[in-house]
């Protein structure tokens, strides 16, 4: 309940006006901090969520698939530049950032992860590393602005923070060829 | 092959200490302490220089003294100890090193020396006065930095010694939780192999600078790199001195530990968030907008989150162990504690210090703060609070039981009261100076240089009766090193034959299951390598991406 408690507490938070535009007001700061940070969010006000609603979960998310699926769609439909373009502009899609992020995104995550397969789980990673790579080189290379809110200098940046969120992603993957993390456990 | 396992553990308890694990951290330990025994004579003249009492030599000059004594004191003495004690550590509770680790930790410590020799030789001559630090546009010798790069391989080597030894030790033990101290060591050679890669990289881009092959540099790129590796090293050494907060001092008191669980949490939390928060060194650094050092004050402050939940969990333990001997009141637990062990004196006095210390360092880490004593002599009382306190009495009340014991011999009570003494002339000499240096800092007297009444101008005038104290402190002190100096061979080579005890505390007995997660260090990792990469994106992008012509080489001296 501690937990679910700090989730609400930091919900709020990052919902606090100056927050908002303080991580608003830096392109990967947006998309890397603020957005990563509302998945934490529901991520630890899902126990609430699963407590209420224990069939719900069992019957639409038996074996942890459909979550993470739900989970990956919010995740790379906010990799769109033009959707965090509008989040910005249409208050309406900025309050579906806030409610998608934590509870579509948050909550599925929590509770697929356990129930997944590791095939599945290194299976996530490696959509993330690809998709990563892909947005990084297209913020990286667009020759023009992709958000009218941000400058192309910017989007410079973005970019290569997913390409190094992405070979941090790839360190670990390596490191699964070499160790076999059941010779530990 | 579970029962050839325990065998081999009882064996190991039965024979006690290993004696060739034992000469790699007796080998560690002596050249930390002669390291601090020069360190803190150079310490000395540096502080007389400043009190206006000693005018230093050309042939060897304040600048010299001041890089001999940073590079000895934070580089030589903390890194051989840290080493020599986590793998004392790791022999003693994971059933002795296996060889190829010990092959390894020796080729490092050949490594290091080898490089503090090639490092050494171009101070003395005069050609290095770069100051520990020793980021562009300030250029040493290439010598210098070949030296440093020798010494970063020498600590990988006893890193990947070290993960070895915990992996080998996991395969034998599967699901088993590593034992405490080991935890720390494995947190603190993650941390040390981690950030001492950004390092690495800055002096690779010094190196064909300084030979003159390429005419300039990036001293921006330069100076993150630099302070990626330069915090994070000295939160190693205070990871270290947690280490025996938390393993050893609840049982030289007589008490438990505090949970186990917590205890792993706040080491992952230290390597998760630690290298990202050494961007609060370029607080005031150009290049950079205000929004982005705001969130990094963020960052490192998050890092004091750990420190609050052990200062926490330390005197939960002071208290219930004190309320189990009868003691009474609110605070009559602090009259239970053996404070005539200079095992525990020293870490104890050495854990008040980071009250004031980790308070000194918010203040530097806030944006607005920090312009008030940024490159004053109050980041030099900072430091000297932190490290000179903190960390070297920690050490210190280390050394009074675990060098007796890998050297087979016993810590005499006169040895003890020697102990207590040379802890208490410590904490006396370290606190006038480092209090000086924090209220003449206030007050404007800068660090990095040697003395000067600037003109007898009116306002540095002011600075000297502060200044003195800096000398009356660092003469008690250098009575402190020589103290501690003898204390640590005499346990190594004079006292009386014998076995002493290799203090570590055990849980509770009620103690709650510490969850499985905390030993999955790959996926640590993981957390930690895409924290660095969100934390140093904009900051290396803007400098390598939007780059100044670049600086060319400076010699001041």
């Amino acid at each position: 309940m501690t937990q679910v408690i700090a989730g609400l507490v930091f919900y709020l938070f990052l919902m606090l006006p100056p927050v908002v535009e303080l991580l608003e007001s830096i392109m990967i700061i947006h998309m890397h901090m603020q957005m990563p940070l509302l998945v934490v969010a529901g991520f630890l006000m899902a126990p609430l969520f699963q407590k209420k609603f224990p069939s719900f979960f069992a019957k639409y998310n038996m074996n942890g698939i459909p979550g993470i699926l739900l989970f990956m769609i919010i995740m790379f439909f906010w990799n769109i530049p033009r959707a965090m373009d509008e989040a910005l502009t249409i208050p309406l899609v900025e309050i579906f950032k806030f409610i998608s992020l934590p509870f579509l995104a948050g909550v599925p995550l929590r509770d697929s992860w356990n129930k997944l397969t590791t095939k599945w789980k290194n299976g996530t990673l490696l959509m993330f590393l690809i998709v990563y790579t892909g947005t990084g080189i297209l913020y990286i290379a667009s020759p023009v602005q992709l958000c009218n809110n941000y400058l192309v200098k910017e989007q410079i940046t973005l970019g290569w923070g997913f390409i190094t969120v992405a070979a941090a992603i790839l360190i670990y993957l390596i490191q699964l060829f070499f160790v076999n993390p059941s010779d530990y456990e | 092959m579970a029962l050839a396992e325990k065998i081999k553990d009882k064996a190991n308890q039965a024979m006690g200490l290993n004696e060739e694990d034992a000469r790699i951290s007796k080998s560690y330990f002596t050249v930390s302490f002669i390291a601090l025994l020069f360190g803190g004579v150079f310490g000395l003249l540096q502080g007389l220089n400043r009190a206006g009492l000693l005018e230093l030599p050309s042939w060897y000059d304040y600048y010299q003294v001041l890089t001999s004594h940073g590079l000895l004191l934070v580089l030589v003495f903390t890194s051989f100890f840290a080493i020599g004690y986590f793998y004392a550590g790791m022999s003693h509770t994971l059933g002795g090193l296996i060889p190829k680790v010990r092959k390894m930790v020796w080729i490092g410590f050949g490594m290091k020396l080898v490089g503090f020799v090639f490092s050494a030789v171009p101070i003395v001559m005069g050609e290095a006065s770069v100051m520990y630090t020793f980021y562009p546009p300030l250029q040493a010798s290439p010598w210098f930095y070949i030296g440093l790069v020798l010494i970063v391989l020498g600590v990988w080597m006893a890193a990947f010694g070290a993960f070895i030894q915990v992996a080998n030790w996991r395969k034998n033990h599967k699901g088993q939780h590593l034992p405490i101290l080991s935890f720390f060591a494995t947190g603190v050679f993650v941390l040390l192999f981690f950030g001492s890669i950004p390092v690495a990289i800055e002096v690779f881009m010094i190196i064909p600078w300084a030979f003159g092959w390429v005419e300039t540099i990036n001293v921006m790129l330069s100076r993150t790199l630099f302070w990626a590796f330069g915090h994070t090293l000295v939160n190693i050494w205070y990871l270290t001195a947690l280490s025996a907060w938390y393993v050893i001092v609840p049982k030289v008191i007589g008490g438990r530990r505090f949970s186990d669980t917590l205890t792993r949490v706040v080491i992952i939390l230290l390597v998760i968030l630690n290298i990202p928060g050494g961007f609060h060194h370029q607080i005031v650094d150009p290049g950079i907008t205000e929004s982005v050092k705001y969130l990094h004050v963020f960052m490192s402050l998050a890092i004091g989150f750990p420190s609050l939940m052990t200062a926490y969990a330390m005197f939960s333990v002071f208290e219930r162990t004190g309320r189990a001997k009868g003691a009474k009141g609110l605070f009559g637990f602090f009259k239970k504690l053996p404070w005539g062990d200079a095992r525990f004196l020293a870490p104890m006095i050495a854990m008040i210090a980071f009250i004031p210390a980790g308070a000194g360092g918010i203040v530097q880490t806030t944006n607005q703060l920090n312009q008030v004593v940024h490159n004053s002599l109050w980041v030099v009382g900072h430091f000297h609070l932190t490290l000179g306190m903190t960390v070297a009495l920690t050490f210190f009340g280390v050394s009074y039981w675990l060098v007796p014991y890998i050297s087979k011999r016993v810590l005499t009570p006169a040895m003890n009261k020697f102990g207590v003494i040379t802890t208490i002339l410590w904490t006396i000499g370290m606190s006038l100076m480092s209090i000086s240096m924090h209220l003449v800092g206030l007050l404007g007297s800068p660090r990095r240089t040697s003395y000067s009444t600037y003109g007898d101008n009116a306002t540095a005038l002011g600075w000297d009766p502060y200044l003195i104290f800096l000398g009356i402190g660092g003469t008690i002190l250098i009575i402190a090193v020589i103290m501690q100096v003898y204390a640590v061979f005499h346990l190594m080579f004079r006292a009386p034959k014998g076995e002493e005890e290799f203090p570590i505390g055990e849980v509770e007995d009620k103690a709650s299951k510490t969850p499985f997660w905390t030993e999955r260090w790959s996926r640590t990792i993981l957390i930690m390598l895409v924290v660095v990469a969100m934390g140093y994106v904009i900051p290396l992008v803007d400098f390598i991406g939007y780059a100044p012509p670049g600086s060319p080489p400076f010699q001041l001296w």
